[in-house]
């Protein structure tokens, strides 16, 4: 009830935002929906930006960065809805279900609206391409690696995820579990789930202390689990005992770094993930690529990506960041 | 006196705890070691702090939706008051917590008193316009722990005597409001207004005036609360407790406050909190696969109340007078 | 004559082969409390029987075992000599029973005929309902019955008497061979109680038994042809209706004789302490004026609907009075609120005291200090050993017993509920109490100690306004009189003056 009364709040904000702008440049100007999973997360702020890079760079594209407050799937349907109904060229989303914004999505492309995903993916029949952040292999290895690069003679570690259903943080941890064989003597003892709420993840992570008096690290793909972690990290004065890693913000998690709490973490560079975006639905809405297997397609100064048989397509390596290099990003995103 | 603590709800759901600690510490006995039981009454302490407000709301035929809402406005307000004047003294955050949730509250109050709209209706109109304006004023950034200062993160994790500052506010609540229930003239306001506002009326007690208290106390101890909060888990954002109200009321209503009005004690919204607090924190040990907690949580939910129906159950009317005169 | 020392026997009645339906040694006990002892009834085709007894007697526990609603705990209830169990409500009304109750419920929104066949209206094609069939029903059994009401009509649209009618014909559209009905004179006019004596003939020469719940005793001898009294869960006597007088039945309801002579007064009147001017409502009454002294009662008396309850809500701070002046001891006072109404010294006792009196949820003492909180607090702060003493002192002083002032007022039985109502509009020390129709629906013998009890608060000093419609309550309590007519006074009467065909035709304006 309430998040349906806010999302469509907010959509109708952004729908008159979105027309204020139409009416502002030029009537020919391509507009392309940037839809994130939730307004006011650092990270999707940051694709923000990098999406309007992309368009300052392109010329004659809008962008209209949207999405519901919450991470629900209800509320990024109404979001999409509102968009068919302005008619935008381009939508890039970040879904909060693989399956459950299909068919609005594909009620869009019906419309002649180009449609992509990227970061979480919808299944192959909602979208004509998907832009992977990175590989799933490799945001899998990385996870691990983050944990046992501070291991050098093995120990326990734990997983804290978002909810039991999201898509992403699942497959992560399901690549993650195929390269377990290369980290010998780390074992993962057990996986939680703080549901993205700063309170449960909390929570989450005390218990894993307490269950596992030896736990050596928590591995959180999540950012707000990560940031909640560290929090019960310092707490439980364990720092230096239990080190949280995983993927987060910089902004997010310099105050981790700072006390310890974590040695590193990891993140693909969100900028780069919303220009790569912006850049791919303005070709194919231009008609400058298609989406078909193998065919590839110019990212701007990222590089190239190259679709593979679901047309789906990686763009970068996740980045590490620690002690060395957090004063510098922490204000970027 | 005694037999009648023996038969009450507030016995029943004493017992009801002390079973679910034995259930628990069979399956993780470091649960119930004093030291994890005091942390774990740390951090029901946000619920307790919101129940005792909702309890008194409930008390009054009303209820407040916008709790957790005003703890996040609250709460995104002192944060970003720290991040803009790091040196603000702790007392002066203090105070602007409660006295901004307090002026929420009373939004609340005087929607419901002056203009009668539903309290349901004002409160779910509350809660989705201040969670926008915690959108509007953070531009929907988050604060984040490297942002506060030292000191702001430091006040609810003083320890005294083993129990954490928050915990202590916990306490100090429950044993301020158990007085103002019993021993005031507007803690029995409360009792009457909802007990049966007909009567309240025609004995000189202003209903609607005693509801506008109800949320303006539960806004008060939900702007106190939003500084706790994000002082403990060092972030604020839009939507930190989300969802949080209806663990709020689920916590009165285990507590055997009718939702009717006219029943509830603070003791009984303190229970009702620490049952689901113990739960939320068991839960994360018991080893318990995540997909079923959910379950276990509302099943927890449903046998409290139900049993606290059970209690409460209508013992017919006294009507032999022999009867009568053995109560 | 009666023999009712005999009839306490389990047995009851003696078996009568033509009675429909038998109650034989019912008990019902409920969680500690005995509300049923053994008691026996039994309804004869084409006969009224009358069920009396105080509040409280057991008489709606009856009706809830004969309706299906409770389960006898031992018993039988017999349906044409044969032992039945009405398991559910469903059960007894295909019994044919059907009871018409004292809050009928029906349905605001639905039209006449909906209302009596709802739950089981003549179906058509596809199990639909046949909504021409059903209305040719109602139209029958609403003309059976002699109503003239349409059976297209919203309820909401009709009058409460006609109401009632539409909640006899959904009884008779059942086809039930037993009616009961729980008072259904209360909310009554004189015309439409005469209307319904006609429909109670009616139905009795359709043959159906009827059991027939009343206080009022003129009734009672009016209609009933047999009589049953409870008194406390107990059945007392039985018998038929001609061989007794109403002093006899009243001696069963109570168990002690009750003289129906109200208290002898000596009438010593003080000073004036309220005086009313100009009192006036935009729609409700206008030009109220008077003025009331010390020791004095003064009676209020009309029709249903004359505006006096209306204008003592006004003068109580319930409601705003457009015009008017109120001074207490002779000093001009304003009225904005119930509270200032108390600080003044005027309290009000109104007529729905299950409503409007007492807070069932909290313990007695709290009911009794409640709208006297300011006096026994400090700065907010309650001073509970003074509350308990307050209420100790006003509940000791109305002999009402209860073990502990603990106990939650919704425990209580009616009688003690309206002790502690009395007691706390006592326990402000009021200067005048206002007493809106205080014998109500309240049985004989609490009459008589409600009627005593005033004529002491009056020989205290108190200056008391009594509602009523009641012309003997008002002839024998009022030391003067007033007399309302839509919303105006239209005599003021000294007691000399005291007469019923004068009160009626002022009332009516004949």
């Amino acid at each position: 009830m309430k998040r349906r009364t806010f999302t469509t709040l907010t959509a109708g904000l952004s729908l008159v935002a979105g027309l204020y702008g139409t009416t502002a440049l030029a009537a020919d100007d391509m507009r392309i929906a940037l839809v994130v999973k939730a307004l006011g997360i650092g990270f999707f702020e940051a694709a923000a930006e990098g999406a309007q890079e992309a368009a300052d760079e392109l010329g004659g594209v809008e962008i209209i960065y949207t999405g519901p407050t919450d991470t629900t799937a209800e509320g990024q349907i109404e979001v999409l809805n509102s968009l068919i109904a302005q008619g935008v060229d381009a939508i890039a989303v970040s879904a909060n279900d693989t399956d459950a914004l299909v068919p609005t999505l594909k009620k869009a492309m019906q419309r002649g609206i180009t449609v992509i995903s990227w970061d979480s993916g919808v299944a192959d029949e909602g979208r004509q391409v998907h832009l992977n952040p990175s590989s799933n292999a490799l945001i899998g290895n990385m996870i691990i690696k983050l944990a046992a690069d501070h291991l050098p003679d093995g120990g326990d570690v734990a997983l804290l995820s978002a909810t039991t259903t999201s898509t992403n943080q699942n497959i992560w941890m399901e690549e993650m579990n195929k390269v377990m064989g290369n980290y010998p003597g780390i074992n993962v003892v057990s996986t939680v789930y703080g549901d993205d709420l700063a309170d449960k993840s909390y929570r989450e992570a005390t218990g894993l202390m307490q269950s596992f008096p030896d736990l050596d690290a928590i591995i959180a793909p999540t950012s707000v689990g990560i940031v909640a972690a560290a929090q019960a990290v310092v707490d439980a004065g364990k720092v230096g005992e239990v080190n949280v890693t995983g993927l987060g913000l910089p902004s997010e998690m310099a105050g981790a770094i700072e006390s310890g709490a974590s040695q590193s973490f990891a993140i693909w560079n969100p900028i780069d993930l919303g220009y790569s975006a912006t850049m791919i639905a303005h070709a194919l809405a231009s008609g400058k690529a298609t989406a078909e297997p193998g065919a590839e397609i110019s990212i701007g100064r990222v590089g190239t990506i190259t679709l593979d048989e679901t047309n789906s397509a990686a763009m970068a390596d996740p980045f590490v960041y620690d002690a060395s290099n957090i004063e510098q990003f922490k204000s970027i995103f | 006196m005694l037999k009648r603590f023996f038969t009450s709800r507030e016995a029943l759901l004493v017992g009801a705890i002390g079973l679910l600690l034995v259930l628990i510490a069979s399956r993780f006995p470091a649960f119930v070691a004093p030291s994890n039981l005091a942390n774990v009454f740390n951090d029901s302490a946000p619920l307790i702090l919101l129940a005792i407000g909702q309890m008194i709301v409930i008390l009054t035929k009303c209820i407040d939706l916008s709790v957790a809402a005003n703890l996040a406005l609250t709460g995104m307000v002192v944060a970003m008051i720290n991040v803009a004047a790091p040196g603000l003294p702790i007392v002066v955050i203090l105070l602007v917590a409660i006295g901004l949730g307090t002026v929420l509250g009373m939004i609340n109050g005087v929607l419901v008193w002056k203009l009668s709209i539903p309290p349901i209706v004002v409160t779910l109109g509350t809660m989705t316009i201040f969670r926008g304006i915690i959108f509007v004023i953070s531009d929907g950034k988050w604060v984040n722990s490297h942002e506060m200062s030292p000191a702001f993160k430091a006040f609810p994790r003083a320890e005294l005597l083993g129990l954490p500052v928050l915990g202590w506010i916990a306490i100090i609540a429950v044993i301020g409001f158990s007085i103002v229930m019993t021993r005031t003239t507007l803690g029995r306001a409360f009792y009457a207004a909802g007990g049966n506002p007909h009567a309240a009326t025609y004995a000189g007690i202003n209903v609607g005036k005693t509801q506008f208290w109800a949320f303006t106390i539960s806004g008060a101890l939900a702007g106190l609360t939003g500084y706790l909060w994000v002082s403990r888990f060092a972030v604020s954002y839009v939507d930190i407790a989300g969802g949080f109200e209806l663990d709020v009321v689920a916590a009165c209503v285990i507590g055997g406050v009718s939702i009717m009005g006219g029943i509830g004690t603070v003791a009984g919204a303190l229970l009702g909190a620490l049952f689901l607090g113990i739960i939320k924190n068991a839960l994360p040990v018991v080893d318990i696969s995540p997909f079923w907690q959910l379950a276990i949580s509302g099943s927890a939910i449903i046998i409290a109340v139900a049993l606290n129906a059970q209690a409460n159950r209508d013992k017919g009317r006294i009507i032999l007078k022999r009867a009568e005169q053995a109560t | 004559m009666l023999k009712h020392a005999e009839t306490s026997v389990p047995s009851g009645p003696a078996t009568d082969a033509q009675s429909v339906l038998a109650l034989r040694g019912i008990t019902k006990t409920f969680p500690g409390v005995k509300a049923l002892s053994e008691v026996a009834l039994e309804l004869i085709p084409g006969k009224v029987t009358a069920l009396i007894g105080e509040n409280g007697a057991g008489k709606s526990t009856v009706v809830k075992i004969l309706t299906g609603i409770y389960q006898p705990d031992g018993g039988d209830i017999l349906v044409d000599g044969a032992p039945t169990v009405f398991a559910t409500p469903q059960a007894a009304a295909d019994n044919g029973v059907t009871a018409i109750h004292q809050e009928t419920v029906l349905f605001d929104e639905l039209s006449v005929a909906e209302n009596i066949f709802l739950g089981h209206a003549p179906r058509g094609a596809f199990g639909l309902i046949d909504r021409k069939a059903m209305r040719a029903a109602a139209r029958e059994i609403l003309d059976s019955i002699g109503a003239a009401i349409d059976p297209d009509h919203k309820l909401k649209d009709l009058g409460i008497a006609s109401k009632h009618l539409v909640a006899i014909a959904r009884a008779l559209s059942i086809d039930a061979r037993v009616v009961i009905m729980d008072e259904p004179t209360a909310a009554l006019s004189h015309k439409e109680i005469e209307e319904l004596y006609a429909l109670v003939d009616t139905l009795k020469a359709q043959g159906k038994a009827i059991l027939f719940i009343s206080h009022k005793f003129d009734e009672i001898f009016r209609i009933a042809d047999n009589f049953t009294v409870f008194r406390d869960g107990q059945l007392i006597g039985h018998g038929a209706i001609a061989d007794v007088t109403e002093a006899d039945l009243v001696r069963m309801m109570v168990g002690r004789d009750i003289s129906q002579i109200f208290p002898k007064r000596a009438s010593s009147l003080g000073d004036v302490v309220l005086r009313v001017t100009g009192y006036a409502h935009p729609t409700e009454f206008d030009d109220i004026s008077f003025e009331l002294r010390r020791g004095e009662i003064l009676g209020f008396y009309g029709l249903v609907g004359a505006g006096r309850s209306e204008f003592m809500q006004a003068l109580f701070g319930i409601t705003r009075a457009m015009a008017g002046r109120v001074e207490i001891d002779g000093a001009p006072v304003k009225i904005g609120s119930a509270a200032d109404a108390v600080s003044h010294g005027i309290v009000y006792v109104p007529e729905d005291r299950g409503k409007q009196g007492a807070i069932l949820d909290l313990p007695i003492f709290q009911n009794v200090t409640l709208p006297s909180l300011g006096r026994i607090s400090g700065k907010g702060f309650l001073k509970l050993a003074e509350e308990f003493k307050l209420a100790r002192e006003y509940t000791e002083r109305l002999d009402l017993r209860a073990a502990s002032l603990d106990t939650p007022v919704g425990n209580l039985s009616g009688g003690n509920q309206q002790k502690v109502v009395i007691a706390k509009w006592l326990a402000t020390q009021p200067k005048v109490i206002i007493l809106d129709e205080p014998t109500k629906g309240v049985d004989i013998g609490s009459k008589a100690a409600v009627h005593e009890f005033m004529a002491e608060l009056a020989a205290r000093g108190l200056a008391v306004i009594m509602v009523s419609s009641e012309i003997p309550e008002v002839l024998g309590m009022s030391d003067r009189a007033i007399v309302m007519r839509e919303g105006r006074m239209v005599a003021e009467l000294p007691k000399a003056e005291l007469a019923p065909e004068t009160l009626v035709r002022h009332a009516a304006g004949i």
